[in-house]
């Protein structure tokens, strides 16, 4: 019997069962989202840390809340996908034609400033062609906040960040502690 | 192959008909006891806030399936809405055996005699449909105390002097205060207000075979790890199962009561757990929905003398629906005033429930069960910033130093706020599903009004250095998990759809035991209540049967 290493093993299991020439699909480049592109989701990021920003403790993106909204934009909130395509796409046009900047690329205060028109719909129907700003924010607002105050079960919450923000014990039972190191 | 006969069927195997069931099946009568969801589990989605029955942002986690069941809303001057169980106002209860009973905050409140004659105490209010009940709170008194001894309730009754009167004491002692409780219990003190403990469906001590209360953070909204709430889930289906009389058949969607062209029940149409369309016939049929679904099987079952649906034929099934506006105040303390051990909710004042100068009926107070953190991204004082870094610092120093005193309002019932079937919506299995709308009454806000001040009076004698108020009641259609009011017993057959007995008038076989039979809502959480009345009609069915099988 011929001994194989590690490495001879794998190069041979590849030729004989090789996903990569069955599935051709698996060579193409992978994105690390499921329902955003990799521009769109550079925005939403860039909006829920305005939403929960990065202090003393982590914010948003530290807690990976936009693969919370990702993964349920692809799943339970399916509903919700057009009301973030057009929103994306409106606040990046605002954006350009006030800073000629991306959304994601302004200073934190001038983010700020065009959120609050936004909360506040102080954008016309030309600036802002479908819906309302205000509900587009509002529903990231919300999604963020479960995003990052939720379970990391789904996807945001990246080692119970909030929870130990809150100095909330988890697994939330007396007299057990499990998040600390 | 034919289902084979049984005595009775049970339709919905929740606070009621769980109770219903074993009254039934432990006095030699053979049930079918139908649920249209599952046995609940726990592991599936311990201490997670967004599948919890506290905000069912990504799902519920005792049902119903979120697709498979819509409903439809029409709001006031708005057009009708479709909702799911994940979108708002769709006034999700449960749908598991067991039901609310699994996750709820099991508060285990006997409503007090005046309650049960609201319009003798207070006399007619315009544009309500508020009316006293044919049975008393003396009528139901046993079957209160057979609910707290049964289910089981941990409690001191002595310490509340608004109590109703009672035979017996409830059979565990109270929970102790948490900290939060005992600030607010000694600042009422002061205030001349009468504290004492939340009697609970839950075990202080180890009860009927199963664990005393661990004080698990997430309490309200979950199922319990260690068993220690108390539903019909984990008390009387089991009796009634290993009474060898009762089959619980869950998955099964019953959809339509089959009434002959005596006006008699013969059984029941429903789609079995691998939805195929099924019949089982009975004797007599038994509905304990809760007041939506209820309402929507009455109102879909169709026949030659009931073409309205089962005794809709003066037209009240689906009347007055209603729930529970919950109204208080918040309160920030400069110091750590929770200490988080659940459940949380431990201290009550029963002060405000009737005889306060021009309220009518009133309402609890509570401390609240423990917040979540989720739920607190909205609990802000009035002008507080909404997101960002002010938010996030309100969050991180007060989720700890924000107390809270909550009640449920009694709603005054209207006519007009109900529940049809929906002539153009259909559920999975192309059954036309519930429809709500209506508003609630114009009292109910100024109801909550007066709760809301005196909530913030006590958090303010308790300390607190800043206090609001919230305050409910307005809108509508109300419902939610308290929903009650859709199949109201009454001696006149021209105003209710019930007897005395919760027997539909004109179909003697044909019985509803749950919260729709009730005329109101009471300012008190409804479950022991409902409890009380499936042992009262569940009891009386049993009594009866033998003479003439209600046929």
């Amino acid at each position: 019997m011929t001994k194989l290493n590690r490495r001879d093993f794998i190069r041979s299991a590849g030729l004989t069962f090789g996903s990569v020439f069955f599935f051709p699909s698996c060579l193409k480049q992978t994105s690390a989202y499921r329902f955003f592109s990799p521009e769109e989701a550079l925005c939403i990021i860039a909006v829920s840390e305005q939403i929960i920003p990065k202090d003393e403790s982590p914010g948003a993106t530290d807690a990976g809340v936009i693969h919370y909204i990702d993964r349920q934009l692809s799943g339970i909130f399916y509903y919700d996908q057009e009301t973030y395509r057009n929103g994306i796409k409106n606040l990046q046009a605002n954006s350009m034609k006030k800073h000629s900047k991306l959304f994601e690329a302004l200073p934190f205060d001038e983010q700020t400033q065009l959120l609050l028109k936004l909360e506040a719909n102080q954008l016309n129907e030309t600036e802002w062609p479908q819906g309302k700003p205000s509900d587009f924010f509002n529903l990231v607002r919300g999604h963020t906040m479960q995003g990052f105050y939720g379970s990391p079960i789904h996807g945001g919450n990246k080692n119970f960040m909030s929870f130990e923000m809150l100095k909330i014990d988890y697994p939330l039972v007396i007299g057990q502690n499990r998040y600390r190191s | 192959m034919a289902n084979k006969h049984v005595n009775a069927i049970v339709v919905g195997a929740g606070a009621g008909g769980g109770i219903v069931a074993k009254e039934l099946a432990t006095n030699g009568i053979t049930v079918v006891l139908f649920e249209r969801g599952d046995w609940p589990n726990y592991d599936e989605h311990p201490n997670d806030e967004l599948i919890s029955q506290r905000t069912e942002v990504l799902g519920s986690p005792f049902g119903p399936d979120h697709i498979k069941n819509p409903r439809v809303v029409t709001y006031k001057g708005g057009g009708k809405q479709i909702v799911t169980p994940i979108r708002g106002g769709y006034n999700n209860n449960a749908a598991c055996v067991g039901s609310g009973t699994v996750s709820y905050g099991a508060m285990a409140w006997r409503f007090m005699a005046e309650d049960f004659k609201l319009k003798t105490v207070y006399g007619s209010v315009e544009g309500s449909t508020m009316d006293d009940w044919p049975v008393t709170y003396e009528e139901l008194e046993p079957y209160y105390e057979k609910a707290e001894w049964e289910i089981g309730v941990s409690g001191d009754d002595t310490q509340n002097p608004f109590a109703p009167p009672r035979k017996k004491k409830q059979p565990m002692p109270p929970f102790e205060y948490n900290q939060e409780a005992k600030v607010l219990y000694e600042a009422s003190k002061k205030l001349g207000m009468h504290p004492f403990p939340i009697p609970m469906l839950r075990n202080s001590i180890p009860y009927n075979n199963r664990a005393g209360c661990i004080r698990n953070r997430t309490c309200c909204g979950f199922a319990c790890p260690v068993d220690a709430k108390n539903g019909t889930q984990n008390t009387v289906i089991p009796i009634a199962i290993q009474s060898g009389n009762c089959e619980l058949r869950t998955g099964s969607k019953v959809v339509e009561i089959m009434i002959d062209d005596h006006g008699k029940a013969t059984g029941v149409k429903y789609f079995d757990q691998n939805d195929k369309p099924q019949i089982q016939t009975a004797d007599l049929v038994v509905v304990s929905g809760a007041a939506i679904e209820t309402a929507r099987l009455l109102l879909n079952s169709k026949s030659k003398l009931f073409p309205n649906g089962a005794g809709n034929n003066s037209d009240w099934v689906g009347r007055n629906l209603q729930g529970h506006a919950y109204t208080g105040a918040y309160g920030l303390f400069d110091y750590d005033i929770l200490d988080f051990s659940g459940p949380g909710a431990t201290v009550a004042w029963c002060d405000f429930n009737h005889h306060n100068p021009g309220i009518i009926g009133g309402g609890l107070l509570a401390n609240e069960f423990n917040r979540l953190p989720y739920l607190y991204t909205n609990i802000r004082p009035p002008e507080s910033a909404r997101w960002g870094k002010e938010h996030k610092e309100f969050q991180r120093s007060m989720y700890h130093r924000t107390a809270q005193v909550v009640g449920p309002i009694q709603e005054l019932p209207m006519f007009d706020s109900r529940v049809t079937v929906d002539p153009e919506v259909k559920d999975f299995w192309g059954i036309p599903v519930a429809s709500m709308s209506g508003e609630r009454h114009h009292l109910d806000h100024e109801h909550c009004k007066f709760l809301s001040a005196k909530a913030e009076a006590i958090l303010k004698e308790a300390g607190a250095y800043q206090t609001w108020q919230s305050v409910g009641g307005q809108g509508g259609p109300s419902g939610g998990q308290h929903q009650s009011g859709t199949a109201r017993m009454g001696n006149d057959k021209q105003t209710s759809v019930v007897n005395k007995y919760g027997q539909v008038h004109e179909i003697d076989n044909l019985f509803v035991a749950d919260g729709s039979v009730m005329v109101n809502g009471g300012g008190f959480n409804p479950a022991l209540t409902i409890m009380a009345l499936g042992f009262y009609i569940g009891g009386h069915i049993a009594q009866n049967f033998s003479g003439t099988k209600f046929k």
